[in-house]
């Protein structure tokens, strides 16, 4: 038996850890369990399978908390996020059942790798939008009058009503599947690829991608867990404190999200999202025996990595960001 | 003058849909906060102690606690009854938004939609129900 305070301090260490990816996750519309996962796996010492369980039920409190405020600034489109969970409802499924395969078989190196190489790929889209913040119009196709993609906000930051609509729905449906296959297999709620479906493919302004992209993932979300609970991946104690952790992280993040642009958003968190991408990748390739570095080591080669990635980011992306910026609240 | 009640129509569906998600997440954050409470004060839940129960790699997880086995410890004012509880509750409220966007769409007669939102109720209910059936086959 525990004392009273080492029970309540176990349960702090994880609280901790969930504020700080919730807090990160909603800034982002990427979901707490980007961030969560690395967190739980690499600093203190819970299984993957554990960690992708509380992960995946956390990222149901963040969507919710923050999708419900979202909707009453009427950012959200509806219509369109509903579209798109016929996608992400069925990847999920097959992504949890994969997964299941891979756990039962002791491959847990292979969901290490994936989660490393998810985050790095999501870094490169995330610095490239960092250039404007509305997208330049494309002409409207069939699918824009025949699935109703139109929408309009307020954007707070630029002071303007915001007129949108949608494009390629076949295409953002197919982003999506996969982006639901991503997070049934890692426990994510996979709000940047989500957010990738709809902005790149689908052409909408990024306030309206990662808002919609949020109110997703809740449900994307409840069809992985349900999965994940029957498999045994779900151990209560954990997944209640990332799941109250991570919910009080979003809250702030969402009070935060409307009153800024979303350049600023992006560049904290690409540094913390080389680092902790690098790390996992390294980390799968040391448990499956391929580069066997020790770990003290890891974590140098993930921060000189972290500093490289910032600077070429810097210099390809972060400069010109500036003027495109400008250009931007003239045209709004 | 039509387009108005529409509008409000509209709008009195999105405040419920909003206000159900609001409710379900502090619904069931007050059931994990009270387990949290109660499994921290009594070191133990459902059969299994604090160190089974805290320990990262405890095997305590949701294939050793049946749902009915959980939910029955409530009355007993049992920790880990209470989170897992507020567990269930937290994953039926994206469930339930679904059923309730059925609703929202046919109140708006867009029936394209109405059918979509069936197919995603359809793909959870799989989740849910039919799958671990299947599996546990």
């Amino acid at each position: 038996m525990l004392s009273i305070a080492a029970r309540l301090l176990t349960f702090m260490e994880i609280l901790i850890a969930s504020i700080f990816a919730g807090l990160l996750g909603s800034l982002t519309g990427l979901g707490g369990g980007t961030v969560l996962v690395p967190v739980l796996t690499l600093f203190l010492g819970i299984p993957i399978a554990y960690a992708a369980g509380a992960a995946l039920i956390s990222t149901i409190s963040t969507s919710s908390g923050a999708a419900s405020a979202y909707i009453k600034d009427k950012i959200t489109n509806i219509r369109i996020g509903m579209g798109l969970e016929i996608a992400t409802t069925t990847g999920s499924i097959v992504g949890s059942l994969t997964v299941a395969y891979i756990y039962s078989h002791n491959l847990e190196w292979i969901v290490y790798v994936v989660f490393g190489v998810v985050i790095l790929m999501s870094i490169i889209p995330t610095a490239q939008r960092g250039k404007y913040e509305i997208p330049d119009p494309k002409p409207p196709d069939w699918t824009t009058k025949v699935f109703k993609l139109h929408g309009s906000y307020y954007d707070d930051a630029l002071k303007t009503e915001v007129k949108y609509w949608g494009v390629r729905w076949w295409l953002g449906e197919l982003i999506m599947f996969f982006a639901g296959f991503i997070s049934g297999l890692l426990g994510i709620g996979s709000g940047a690829l989500k957010v990738l479906g709809m902005d790149w493919a689908m052409n909408l302004p990024m306030k309206v991608s990662t808002t919609t992209s949020n109110f997703m993932i809740g449900v994307t979300a409840a069809t992985g867990s349900s999965i994940y609970w029957y498999l045994g991946y779900i151990q209560p104690f954990i997944a209640a404190a990332t799941a109250v952790g991570v919910l009080l992280g979003a809250m702030a993040g969402t009070k935060i999200l409307v009153k800024i642009t979303n350049k600023q958003v992006r560049w904290v968190f690409l540094a913390i999202l080389a680092f902790l991408g690098m790390e996992m990748l390294l980390r799968g390739l040391y448990l499956n025996h391929l580069l066997v570095v020790p770990i003290a080591l890891q974590y140098t080669l993930s921060l000189i990595f972290t500093a490289i990635v910032m600077v070429t980011l810097f210099y390809k992306y972060g400069l010109s960001s500036k003027v495109n910026a400008r250009r931007g609240e003239v045209r709004g | 003058m039509h387009a108005e009640v529409r509008y409000v129509v509209k709008w009195d569906m999105d405040y419920v849909i909003g206000l159900t998600l609001r409710i379900g997440v502090v619904i069931s954050v007050i059931l994990i906060l009270i387990g949290v409470v109660l499994l921290v004060i009594e070191g133990k839940g459902l059969g299994f102690y604090d160190v089974q129960i805290m320990s990262v790699r405890s095997y305590v997880n949701t294939t050793v606690i049946p749902p009915l086995t959980a939910l029955s410890g409530l009355t007993q004012a049992d920790g880990l009854s209470f989170i897992v509880l507020g567990l269930m509750v937290l994953i039926a409220t994206p469930v339930l938004r679904v059923a309730l966007g059925i609703a929202s769409f046919a109140m708006e007669k867009d029936w394209l939609y109405v059918v979509i939102t069936v197919v995603v109720f359809i793909n959870l209910m799989l989740a849910i129900f039919v799958l671990p059936a299947l599996l546990h086959l």
